[in-house]
C-alpha cells in the first residue's frame, strides 16, 4: 500500500528560510512529504483548524504574532498536532520555554543539518503519537479504577446491610432476651460493622476525589455551626475514651467563610475523628478558630490533640493517598488511609490550605484555612463610581419551600440545586448581584439578589423571577414552592466624607443585617 | 384497625427476612418480591399500603418497577421508599423524580426506616409504640 504523504505546515515569513527548508526535503522520496507554506499566524490558525496537518514548523516572529503567543495560538487551533519551533540562535531560551507550552522540539535556523530535518519531523510525530497513546491508556486505567472502586463499595454494602439488620434485631430483643455478655459481644459486632461502613464510604468518596467529582457548592457558611455539628456527632466516640472535647470558646462574631457547608462538616468530622482515634484515654481534643494571622482574608481552623503525635518528616506525607503511619499499633487505628487525602482535596478545592505540625509524643495540630465570605469584595464591582450616586437599589428575596412545609436538611442541597442558575438567568444587568447563599437551617431556602437596575421597579423584577421559577419543571416535580418579594434600599448613598472602602463596608453591613433579619424571622416563626 | 400492608422488593433474601422481622415487630404485615417483574405482580395482588423498593433487581430495576406502577392507576398512588446500596445524589434525584417518597442508603438505620415509613403512611410519630431500635448513626 502506498503511504500517504506527511502534511507539513510551515509558518514562516522569511522567504529565504522557507527556500532553505524546502531544499532540505529534496533528498526525500517524491510523495513522502507535502509542504504547505503560510506567512501569517492568522492564516495558520485557519488552516490548522481545518485539520489534515500532520506536523507544524513554526517561526516565533511573525507579522501578526510573536513569541510564546504564537505557540499558544497554534496549540489552541490544533491541540493534537505536533509542533516544532524554528528559532534563531539568540532566541534559544525562548524556544526552550516554548517546549513547556506544548511544543515537541525546536530547531535553530542555520544549524539544521539538511538530512536531519525529515528525520526530526518523523520522530516528533512518533513521539507525539506515543505520548497521546500513553495519556489515553492512563485515562482509561483511572476510569477503570474509579468504576471498580465504586462497584466494589456498592457490592459490599448489601451484605453489610444484612449483618447490621440482624445484629440490631438481636440487640433490640426481637428474637428473645439477651444476657449481658451476649449483648456486650453484639455491641462489639455492631461497632465494627459501622466502622466497615465508614471505610466503604471512604472508598466511594475517593473514587469521586480521583475524578474531581465531589461537588462543591460555595456559599456563606458558618464555621460555628460546622463545629457544633462535629462535636455533636463525635461526642459519643470521645466520651467512650473519656476524652475531653473542647470546642474552646468559639467567637460568635467570627465571619462566615465562603465554602460548602456539607464539605466543611465532612472535613471537620474526619479531622476530629482522627484526633480522637490517636489520643489515649483521658486526653483532650481541641477545635479552635480565629482570623489567619498571615492573611486576614482567611479564617484559620485548628484541630489539636494530646495524642501520640506524628514524626515531623511525615507531616506532609500523611496527606497522600493510602498513607498509614507505620507505628499505628493500637487496634483503634484502622482505616484505609483515605481521610486526610479527601480532606486535602476538599480544602484545596475550596480555596484553602491544610497542613500539620507535630512531634512524636506531643500531640498534633492540624491547621486549615478557608476564604472569608466578604460581602464588600463581592459588591465592589457593582458600586463603581458612576453607579454610586444615581441608581435605585433593590434587595430581592426568593424563598424556596416545599409543599409539605419543610425542606429536609439531608436533601435540601440536592433539591435546591439549579435554582441559582434559574435566578441568574432572570437578572437584568451585569451589575445585579446574586448574593452568596446563606447556610440557613430554616424551613425554607433563601436566595438574595441585589438589583441595581436603572428605572425598573422592584415589582417588575419580582414578576420576572416568579415567571422564570413558574416555568421550571424541575421545581414542580420536586414539589417545591417559591415566593419572591423585595425591599427598596433608598438609604444606600455615599457620604461625601467616606472613602469608597468605608462606603462598601457600610453597605455590606446593612445588607448582611437585612439578610440576617429575614433569615431569623423565618427560623423563629417556624420554631 | 387492620395492620398496614408493606411490600418489600429486594433480591437479597436475608435483607427481606431482616426487614420482615423488624416490620412485624412494629405491627406491619409484609409481602415479598425478589425481582422487578414479581414486584409489580405482588403489588397488584396485595395492594399494599407502602412499598420498600431496592434499585438493583433482576428482570429490570427499581426504576422499572416505579414506571410500571405509575401506569396502573390503582397502584400509582402507593407511596414508595427506595432503599438502595447505590450511591447517593444521582440515584436519589432520579428516585424522587420517579415519584419515590424517600431514598435511604444501605445499610439502613432501622429507626430511620421506621420513621420514614410512618411519615409516608401519614401515621403520626407516636401512634404505635415503637420497638427499641439501633439508634446509632453511621
Amino acid at each position: 500500500m502506498k503511504k500517504k504523504p506527511l502534511q507539513v505546515l510551515v509558518v514562516e515569513d522569511n522567504a529565504g528560510d522557507v527556500r532553505l527548508l524546502r531544499e532540505m526535503f529534496s533528498g526525500e522520496k517524491v510523495g513522502s512529504f507535502e509542504i504547505t507554506h503560510l506567512l501569517r499566524m492568522s492564516e495558520a490558525e485557519v488552516h490548522l483548524a481545518k485539520g489534515g496537518v500532520d506536523i507544524t514548523l513554526l517561526d516565533m516572529g511573525l507579522p501578526d504574532g510573536h513569541g510564546l503567543d504564537t505557540v499558544r495560538r497554534a496549540r489552541a487551533a490544533a491541540p493534537n498536532i505536533p509542533l516544532i519551533i524554528l528559532t534563531g540562535l539568540d532566541d534559544e531560551a525562548l524556544a526552550a520555554e516554548a517546549m513547556t507550552q506544548g511544543a515537541q522540539d525546536y530547531l535553530i535556523k542555520g544549524q539544521i543539518e539538511s538530512r536531519a530535518l525529515p528525520r526530526a519531523l518523523r520522530h516528533a510525530i512518533d513521539r507525539h503519537r506515543m505520548q497521546a497513546e500513553t495519556d489515553l491508556i492512563r485515562t482509561h486505567q483511572m476510569e477503570f479504577k474509579d468504576e471498580f472502586l465504586s462497584h466494589v463499595s456498592h457490592e459490599l454494602r448489601s451484605p453489610l446491610t444484612a449483618v447490621r439488620q440482624f445484629v440490631s434485631i438481636l440487640l433490640d430483643g426481637l428474637a428473645g432476651d439477651l444476657n449481658p455478655e451476649q449483648r456486650q459481644y453484639l455491641e462489639i459486632v455492631l461497632r465494627n460493622v459501622k466502622q466497615l461502613h465508614s471505610m466503604i464510604n471512604d472508598l466511594f468518596e475517593v473514587s469521586g476525589v480521583q475524578a474531581g467529582k465531589l461537588k462543591i457548592e460555595l456559599q456563606c457558611t458558618s464555621v460555628t455551626d460546622a463545629i457544633a455539628y462535629t462535636v455533636n456527632t463525635l461526642q459519643g466516640a470521645a466520651a467512650s475514651k473519656e476524652i475531653i472535647m473542647l470546642p474552646s470558646e468559639i467567637d460568635r462574631k467570627l465571619p462566615s467563610i465562603y465554602a460548602d457547608p456539607a464539605r466543611v462538616r465532612q472535613i471537620l468530622v474526619i479531622l476530629v475523628d482522627n484526633a480522637i482515634k490517636f489520643t489515649p484515654k483521658n486526653g483532650t481534643v481541641k477545635i479552635q478558630t480565629r482570623i489567619f494571622e498571615e492573611d486576614p482574608a482567611f479564617l484559620l481552623l485548628e484541630v489539636s490533640d494530646s495524642g501520640c503525635g506524628i514524626d515531623p518528616d511525615m507531616t506532609e506525607r500523611i496527606f497522600e493517598r493510602l498513607f498509614q503511619a507505620s507505628h499505628a499499633a493500637s487496634a483503634d487505628h484502622n482505616g484505609l488511609g483515605l481521610g486526610l487525602y479527601i480532606c486535602k482535596d476538599l480544602v484545596t478545592r475550596q480555596g484553602g490550605k491544610i497542613w500539620a505540625r507535630s512531634a512524636p509524643g506531643q500531640g498534633s495540630v492540624f491547621s486549615l484555612t478557608f476564604p472569608i465570605c466578604s460581602l464588600p469584595k463581592l459588591l465592589a464591582p457593582a458600586f463603581s463610581e458612576e453607579v454610586l450616586t444615581e441608581r435605585p437599589i433593590t434587595l430581592v428575596l426568593t424563598e424556596i419551600g416545599s409543599q409539605t412545609g419543610w425542606l429536609s436538611n439531608e436533601v435540601r442541597a440536592e433539591q435546591c440545586r439549579g435554582i441559582r442558575e434559574l435566578l441568574h438567568e432572570s437578572l437584568y444587568s451585569d451589575l445585579d448581584i446574586l448574593l452568596p447563599k446563606m447556610d440557613s437551617a430554616g424551613p425554607a431556602e433563601l436566595f438574595f439578589i441585589l438589583a441595581i437596575t436603572d428605572g425598573i421597579g422592584g415589582e417588575a423584577i419580582c414578576k420576572r423571577i416568579r415567571r422564570q421559577l413558574d416555568s421550571s419543571d424541575r421545581l414542580r416535580q420536586a414539589g417545591l414552592t417559591h415566593s419572591t418579594s423585595y425591599r427598596s434600599l433608598e438609604t444606600i448613598k455615599r457620604n461625601s466624607t467616606e472613602s469608597k472602602e468605608e462606603f462598601l463596608e457600610r453597605v455590606a453591613t446593612d445588607i448582611q443585617e437585612l439578610m440576617n433579619v429575614e433569615i431569623s424571622a423565618r427560623q423563629v416563626s417556624n420554631g | 384497625m387492620d395492620s398496614r400492608k408493606i411490600l418489600i422488593v429486594d433480591d437479597n433474601a436475608d435483607i427481606r427476612l431482616g426487614m420482615h422481622l423488624r416490620l412485624k415487630a412494629n405491627q406491619y404485615e409484609t409481602f415479598f418480591a425478589a425481582d422487578a417483574l414479581s414486584g409489580v405482580a405482588e403489588a397488584q395482588k396485595h395492594r399494599p399500603d407502602l412499598i420498600i423498593l431496592d434499585l438493583g433487581l433482576p428482570a429490570g430495576d427499581g426504576f422499572t418497577v416505579m414506571e410500571r406502577l405509575k401506569q396502573i392507576p390503582l397502584l400509582a398512588v402507593i407511596p414508595i421508599i427506595v432503599v438502595s446500596a447505590r450511591n447517593g445524589l444521582g440515584n436519589q434525584k432520579r428516585a424522587h423524580e420517579a415519584g419515590a417518597k424517600a431514598f435511604l442508603q444501605k445499610p439502613v438505620n432501622d429507626a430511620e426506616l421506621l420513621a420514614v415509613i410512618r411519615q409516608a403512611l401519614g401515621e403520626p410519630a407516636g401512634t404505635k409504640k415503637p420497638t427499641p431500635c439501633d439508634q446509632g448513626s453511621v
